[in-house]
């Protein structure tokens, strides 16, 4: 009884009874419409891509939706604590990236018109099984640790704005990965998509209701006064700010443009697209909402220090102060939005590092090809793997630097490879698998040398600590695999004569 | 309030239009994708 009392009296701190109904009521229609998806699946197209009938309307909702997640609100709005309002900067960078691939189609239309699942089945055709088989490896690791800091991030966000104890915070985030996990698994892409759909309103009216309640807190005039005290120049200059800099600048900008095209939660969104030119649509109309929904937590942060003042834990003063501004019955419905975001990107990743995992990884692998029946098995076996795995490591990981740098850093460990084996790929036809091996080893070594080293960075010797500054380290990652591709092409191609792509293309050239 | 500073909030009340605009436009296009896609896959079925 005293349990049961103590759990009450732990639940009615932020949350009340309105908040709860709303919430539960959001999971469980999850949880069902999710499920009853699992009747469209015909084949394994449909599982991976949901038979690549996605417009582009519905594909743009979904790929808003997973890469919006309350990791994304967390370190979006640490940022904006620490750093003012210079990190803004950081959503124009991003919208110029999508706004590139969404015009050009660069990257994205010509993986679509090669019809793959995976990035690293591009690896094949353009450089063979092997390179196939590293690119699949890195891709996956370097996912599946991006991916382990994101529960960690939910749960600080889900005690501070709901008032909730550890003990409670894991029972509600377990459920909640539980149904992502059930979903993904049953219905695949297509659950995404729908489940996407659905999370994408909800989360969008979710950052709706925060901002005009931020808004209301505390005014425009007081943020900017906060901002001229705490930073001076920095606060609003990211060239001066500490953190950022021309260098961490220059890294955001390409890898801006080659995270969002080959990072294959969100890539796997424009496979799933109906056409090249749809896939290309769908990457300038989710440009456009970029800025926006950078900033938008950012402007929370902000905030947080404007009310606050600059004492408390960055990670945390965020979500303490929409826990305190949105009124309970409304924070039902914040909290059911910031979830729907939360459930969006895990769904998209289980299902993208699942696929990774199954095609690229154990198919390569195996002696005789798998069926249709047993990829999809093995694809469901292995989404509830990295479920636990998840769970475990956004328990006990400690994150280095600051969260999106962590991300960033972890995001660079594949993209940096992939972004030289693709892009060559695709647009150079010297590119041959040397240069391939070489990009993709090279654009690994900064970042797990940072990871590593970080660990240690009291006791390195000067020579090398520049390795553990993460804009160094994210910047190297992408310079050394371009040079690995360009240089390791040119001096073998007598040896190792590229392999022509056009003859390979399968959905004609002209879409 | 420096000029610099009225930049930025200028900025962010533009993209934050931008984006729930763009999100109430997706919404009720997307919900006209979503019914052709699972029509089209019933169909296909």
């Amino acid at each position: 009884m005293s349990d049961l009392l103590s759990v009450l009296e732990i639940l009615s701190m932020n949350f009340q009874i309105l908040d709860w109904i709303i919430l539960l009521l959001y999971l469980g229609a999850s949880l069902f419409i999710g499920i009853r998806a699992r009747r469209y699946v015909e084949n394994m197209e449909g599982y991976f891509v949901a038979g690549r009938r996605v417009k582009v309307a519905l594909g743009s909702a979904t790929l808003i939706a997973t890469e919006i997640g309350v990791v994304t609100f967390m370190y979006f709005g640490e940022l904006g604590y620490v750093t003012g309002l210079s990190c803004f900067v950081l959503g124009l960078i991003g919208f110029l990236g999508y706004f590139v691939i969404g015009k050009t189609g660069f990257i994205v239309s010509g993986l679509r018109r090669l019809r793959v699942i995976t990035i690293p089945e591009f690896y094949e055709l353009r450089y063979g099984r092997n390179v196939r088989l590293l690119g699949g490896i890195l891709l996956f690791l370097g996912g599946v640790l991006n991916m382990g800091v994101f529960l960690k991030m939910d749960g600080i966000f889900l005690t501070e704005t709901m008032g909730f104890s550890p003990d409670i915070l894991y029972i509600v985030m377990t459920v909640m990965l539980l149904i992502v996990i059930s979903y993904t698994v049953f219905g695949g892409m297509f659950s995404v998509v729908i489940t996407d759909f659905m999370q994408f309103v909800i989360l969008t009216f979710g950052m709706f209701i925060a901002t005009i309640f931020v808004l209301m807190r505390v005014n425009i005039g007081e943020i900017a006064t906060t901002v001229g005290k705490q930073f001076g120049e920095a606060g609003v200059n990211p060239i001066v700010n500490p953190r950022f800099g021309w260098m961490f600048l220059i890294w955001m900008l390409i890898g801006s443009v080659a995270i969002s095209a080959l990072n294959q939660p969100a890539v796997s969104k424009s496979f799933a697209s109906e056409s090249p030119v749809v896939a290309r649509k769908v990457f300038l109309y989710t440009g456009i909402t970029l800025a926006g929904r950078y900033m938008i937590p950012m402007f929370w942060g902000v905030a947080a220090l404007a009310v606050f003042g600059p004492t408390l834990n960055p990670t945390t003063a965020m979500p303490k102060l929409l826990g305190e501004v949105v009124p309970s019955g409304l924070l039902g419905l914040m909290i059911a939005g910031m979830l729907a975001a939360s459930m969006s990107t895990y769904s998209a990743y289980l299902l993208a590092w699942s696929s990774v995992a199954t095609r690229d990884i154990i198919a390569p692998l195996s002696r005789r090809e798998l069926s249709e029946r047993t990829t999809i098995l093995l694809s469901r076996i292995i989404s509830t793997l990295i479920g636990i795995f998840i769970l475990i490591f956004g328990l006990y990981y400690q994150l280095p630097a600051t969260a999106f740098q962590y991300i960033a850093i972890t995001g660079a460990m594949y993209a940096a490879g992939a972004f030289g084996c693709v892009a060559f790929g695709l647009y150079w036809k010297r590119a041959n698998i040397v240069g391939a091996y070489c990009s993709l080893a090279f654009g690994a070594v900064a970042p797990i040398a940072f990871l590593i080293l970080d660990q240690f960075k009291s006791s390195l010797p000067d020579s090398i600590s520049f390795l553990v500054d993460v804009n160094i380290s994210g910047f190297l990652s992408f310079l050394l695999a371009a040079s690995g591709m360009i240089l390791g092409s040119l001096v073998s191609q007598r040896t190792h004569p590229p392999i022509a792509l056009e003859a390979k293309n399968r959905d004609g050239a002209t879409r | 309030m420096t000029d610099t500073a009225l930049v930025w909030i200028i900025l962010f009340a533009v993209s934050a239009l931008l984006f729930f605009g763009t999100a109430v436009v997706i919404t009720v296009i997307g919900i006209r994708d979503l019914r052709d896609l699972l029509q089209r896959s019933e169909t296909k079925k």
